[in-house]
């Protein structure tokens, strides 16, 4: 894949991120429970993975700055599937666990605001393990978390009433974790066609996403 | 467990919805849809003049009936319910 087109398909995916960023903010404007601020968070910390990403493409031969923003990429990407798992978690507690919510979603900001001074400031970034030895590890954790996502969905799922529209979502986490799981493959073997399908299943995971609000908006009450 | 605490906007809607369901065509007591959307009776009066104030609710003299702006909004509301439960983040 050019560099010209894997730029193009993080701009797609960034785009397509934030427009849910956008819905899953008046979700929770319209209900005001505090876990659902976890999606919102989640997706922009996706979108901010994509940017990451494409910033780093013309950087290919390696070299301080490429390794930067791989690690931050990387960070930022488990970050938002962590923040959609554990909105999943907290959408079954009461009250006090919204509130212990809030308390993680400050406690992660702090640690990754610790993070980028450590990468700026107190730490050489090349002192720091290479990416590609810790990519692996922060995709199967990204498949733990989706993998919660899809238990808690599915665990909920009322086919008798909603037969089609009920699989949506499911499905969509289902395209993340082939996503996740093509980066996988692509990490240990450098396989080109599984790079692609990484690409296509997340932009495919996106726009069901995105299905799934729009189709809520005409369904019959 | 208790239940999650309903934010505002949800209030409202249940107001508007217990209202349209319960007192446009019927006449039933407004100490009677406090309970229905299980608020004390004097936090729904609040919340009441509040959806008037918002123009969602019309009074004219003792008679109190949902607008078109309030019946937007309950249907904004239920597309938000679908689209969450749609998402597996409701019961």
């Amino acid at each position: 894949m050019s560099t010209e087109i894997l730029v193009i398909s993080e701009f797609v995916s960034t785009a397509l991120a934030l427009v849910l960023v956008y819905f899953f903010s008046k979700a929770y404007k319209a209900t005001g429970f505090a876990y659902l601020l976890g999606l919102p968070i989640g997706f922009s910390f996706l979108a901010l993975s994509y940017i990451l990403l494409g910033a780093s493409l013309p950087y290919e031969g390696g070299g301080t700055i490429q390794e930067v923003l791989i690690w931050s990429r990387l960070i930022a990407r488990s970050y938002g599937f962590a923040f959609i798992a554990f909105t999943y978690f907290f959408s079954s507690k009461t009250e006090r666990a919204t509130k212990r919510f809030l308390g993680i979603i400050s406690f992660f900001s702090a640690t990754l605001l610790l993070f980028v001074f450590g990468f700026m400031v107190i730490t050489p970034p090349l002192e720091l393990p290479s990416t590609a030895a810790v990519d692996e590890g922060f995709t199967i954790a990204n498949l733990v978390f989706l993998g919660y996502a899809i238990y808690s969905v599915v665990r909920r799922l009322e086919l008798s009433k909603e037969p089609i529209a009920g699989l949506w979502a499911p499905t969509a986490f289902f395209l993340l974790v082939l996503n996740q799981y093509s980066s996988l493959i692509w990490e240990i073997d450098g396989s080109q066609t599984s790079f692609v399908l990484a690409h296509c299943f997340r932009i495919a995971s996106l726009l069901l996403f995105i299905r799934v609000y729009e189709s809520a908006g005409r369904a019959k009450h | 467990l208790k239940p999650e605490k309903r934010g505002k906007i949800q209030i409202y809607s249940d107001i508007l919805e217990a209202f349209y369901k319960n007192v446009n065509g019927n006449e039933l007591s407004l100490t009677r849809i406090s309970h229905t959307t299980n608020l004390p009776y004097d936090r729904f009066k609040k919340y009441l003049d509040e959806l008037v104030q918002l123009g969602m609710v019309s009074r004219q003299n003792e008679n109190l009936a949902v607008t078109e702006k309030g019946l937007e909004y309950v249907e904004w509301n239920r597309k938000t319910a679908t689209f969450l439960r749609r998402m597996g983040l409701v019961p």
